[in-house]
């Protein structure tokens, strides 16, 4: 144990050094906010990913559901690589970097005016309180459990770990962290799965195990369950997940988006999320297909589950010899900080860009924002902590979460899309149409008392959609000016060389001194559509096998 | 705006005293069950070191700890679920899923192994203690919910619901797409690079 407790506490003093270290060099707020916007696509890839990927919506939260349900879990792995991040990738992240936008409620307000950002970035930030606070919580329970770590020093630990080098590094820090974290996760979680499958016979041992002898359903086993599934059923994993939940979380959520606007390229940005597609489709082997064996091995060694949750640390903590243990967590605890960071960094820039510069104190110095900007992260860590043990104790907190995520995904989805595809819709129905799809998904989750989430957001969404379009048909057209460059029907070859320059302005490089712009065309192995196309034939072969 | 502020506070403290209530029992009862767990586990490890005395002592604080903590939990509980189910106006009540079904539903499997180690350890069988005290821990612990749904059934609504979702999707894409680029090219004309 001593040897993991080393490893571990290496791990934290080489991200700490690291994270300083990567945050020099950092002057405005362009560096601050949005990484100088010097990124290749390797970083955005691996960025995205690991922000995407903690304690929560990661190993433990969905290594649990895995015990519990099966396959089904690996849906969020194995359709948001393709519906999700491609999707996103190819379709909607021209139109934020194009529109030289900071954050996505900022893309909003240039759409469809201010009262929508205001609603979308105060629901995000209060989400992504609670989401740091959760992580926060689940880090130091799990490293309590595992290697008796005591709880809030532990927590304490974390947070200034990450926090530090979020707050000096901002963005450029986050993202050339989060990549390191990216392959301490892949190197040291992956060994897991072949440990296991070593041990239950591979695959078809698993199978034949839960199948023939313990005669457990076969819908254990299938990625895409019939209607009657009581945890996600099949067609409405298609509708509400791939239509709706991954293309609304992939393109709304914040510290993703964020990621690839600070790409050094348009073309890095699109090619960075198409590719982090093949990391989100490795990741249901890290977590998902390890926990279809781990029953196997809990009946066979007599090891005590008390509930899904704490599966997966029993599993690693029974199966993993001293030291790999420690790597092990180190991987983990990667998956977690890099999702705090993520969360954070993206944070303090709505805090800073969407409210504070927006309506509070409008028209200072660069500097001032920057500086505010570093005080907003060491605010949002201190609320965060606060909210630790408040999470700990109150369902209400995830009950608020949960209420957020089905206000948040399938109602923006609706505006979202008929804002980018059809320049007809205008602020009055997309006000309207946002609010009444919120309000449809409280009433169908708390009244109704609709528990599939699927069908909260795929309903929302459709709610939206059809009170958005009737309401702006109902309302004046939006002005072309208003509308020219964000929408699909722009013309963004004329846009071109107006986009570059402000960006150039805004990184403090002379307009004049630029060089002509060249179209170049990337190598083959860089081809977005090559990316693209494998990805999703690899989805199609996954729902071959698993389906 | 005070009446709202104190209606929340207090439906945020109703709610609150209720959760720490259940927590609090879901903490007792997963306190009760991992003493079981480790007391059957010392039973396993004993036996392997040869020191059936320590394997009786053992077995016998497991014996007490299922017969005084953790079976009366499940079976008071499950009547409580059960009488909640009533109350709610669910037919069959006795079906209804709790928390607790699925141990209320295994506690002859484990009192059965739990007279098997008796015997096990009278008759000091080594060999088939350590699979009947594994199968015990396996039978108090959570077992995956997703065992025991049916296996897959397909009715004709379902066939007609998934198809017109594939094909609704496959048409309404193709139609979007070619809307999508007659309007671009209606409004821009191409650039013929």
């Amino acid at each position: 144990m001593s040897s993991d407790l080393m490893i571990i506490v290496m791990y934290l003093a080489l991200m700490f050094a690291a994270g300083v270290f990567f945050s020099r060099n950092i002057k405005n707020t362009a560096d601050y906010f949005l990484a100088a916007r010097s990124a290749p696509w390797f970083w955005i890839m691996g960025a995205v990913w690991a922000t995407n990927i903690g304690f929560l919506h990661g190993y433990l939260a969905h290594g649990g559901a895995a015990y519990e349900w099966g396959v089904i879990q690996a849906n969020f792995e194995w359709f948001q690589g393709p519906f999700g991040y491609v999707l996103t990738g190819l379709f909607f992240i021209a139109f934020y970097w194009r529109a030289g936008i900071f954050t996505v409620p900022h893309f909003l307000e240039r759409r469809y005016g201010s009262g929508i950002r205001v609603i979308y970035s105060i629901a995000w930030l209060i989400f992504f309180i609670i989401t740091i606070a959760a992580e926060l919580y689940l880090g130091g329970l799990f490293l309590r459990r595992l290697i008796g770590l005591p709880f809030w020093p532990t927590v304490f630990v974390l947070t200034a770990v990450v926090g530090t080098y979020t707050l000096l590094g901002g963005l450029g820090a986050a993202i050339m962290m989060e990549f390191v974290q990216f392959v301490i996760m892949m190197l040291g979680t992956m060994p897991l799965l072949f440990i296991l499958l070593n041990m239950t016979g591979g695959f078809e041992g698993i199978k034949d195990v839960l199948i023939n002898q313990w005669h457990v359903s076969n819908q254990y086993f299938s990625v895409l369950p019939d209607n009657h599934h009581p945890y996600g059923p099949g067609p409405w994993i298609i509708m509400g997940q791939c239509f709706v939940v991954t293309i609304g979380w992939c393109a709304g959520h914040q510290s993703m988006v964020q990621r690839n606007l600070g790409a050094r390229s348009l073309y890095d940005s699109k090619l960075g999320y198409v590719v982090a597609g093949v990391p989100k489709t490795l990741g249901a082997f890290l977590y998902v297909v390890p926990m279809l064996a781990a029953p196997i091995i809990f009946a066979q060694q007599g090891i005590f589950v008390e509930k899904a949750d704490a599966a997966y640390g029993k599993l690693i903590l029974n199966l993993l010899p001293a030291g790999m243990l420690g790597l092990f967590i180190a991987g983990l605890v990667s998956a977690g900080l890099s999702s705090i960071s993520g969360v954070l960094n993206s944070s303090s820039t709505m805090v800073i860009k969407d409210v504070y510069e927006r309506f509070l104190v409008k028209g200072k110095s660069d500097h001032h924002y920057f500086i505010a900007g570093r005080i907003a992260t060491f605010g949002i860590i201190v609320a965060s902590l606060l909210l630790v043990p408040v999470v700990a104790r109150s369902p209400l907190i995830m009950w608020l979460e949960q209420t957020l995520l089905a206000i948040l995904l399938g109602p923006f989805m609706g505006i979202l899309i008929l804002g980018i595809f059809w320049r007809r819709t205008n602020t009055s129905g997309s006000l309207i149409g946002y609010l009444v799809g919120s309000a449809f998904a409280i009433w169908y989750q708390q009244i109704w008392g609709q528990k599939v989430f699927f069908k909260i957001s795929w309903w929302s969404f459709a709610v939206t959609l059809v009170v958005t379009v009737i309401a702006s048909l109902l309302t004046k057209r939006p002005k072309e000016k208003k509308v020219e460059g964000i929408t699909w029907e722009s013309d963004f070859h004329a846009q071109v060389g107006a986009i570059t320059e402000q960006r150039a302005e805004t990184n403090g490089i002379q307009v004049s001194s630029m060089p002509d712009i060249k179209i170049i065309m990337p190598p083959w192995y860089l081809n977005l559509k090559y990316w693209a196309t494998g990805i999703l034939l690899a989805q199609l072969l996954l729902l071959f096998f698993f389906g | 705006m005070k009446k709202v502020i104190i209606l929340l506070v207090v439906v945020s403290l109703v709610l609150s005293i209720q959760t720490a209530f259940a927590q609090v029992g879901e903490l007792a009862f997963i306190e009760a069950r991992q003493e079981f767990a480790d007391n059957l586990t010392a039973v396993k490890n004993a036996v392997k070191a040869n020191d059936w005395l320590l394997a009786q002592q053992n077995f016998d604080e497991a014996q007490k700890s299922w017969e005084s903590d953790v079976k009366p939990m499940i079976v008071e509980g499950r009547k409580e679920e059960i009488e909640k189910a009533r109350q709610a106006g669910i037919e069959n009540p006795e079906n209804e899923q709790g928390k607790l079904k699925e141990y209320s539903d295994r506690i002859g499997e484990i009192e059965e192994n739990l007279n098997k180690i008796a015997l096990l350890l009278q008759s000091k069988k080594d060999s088939e203690i350590e699979p009947t005290v594994n199968a015990t821990i396996w039978a108090i612990s959570h077992q995956p919910r997703g065992f025991d749904i049916p296996q897959r059934t397909y009715s004709v609504w379902d066939w007609v619901f998934g198809l017109g979702i594939g094909l609704g999707f496959c048409a309404f894409a193709i139609i979007a797409g070619l809307y999508l680029r007659r309007s671009y090219y209606r409004r821009y004309q191409r650039l013929g690079l």
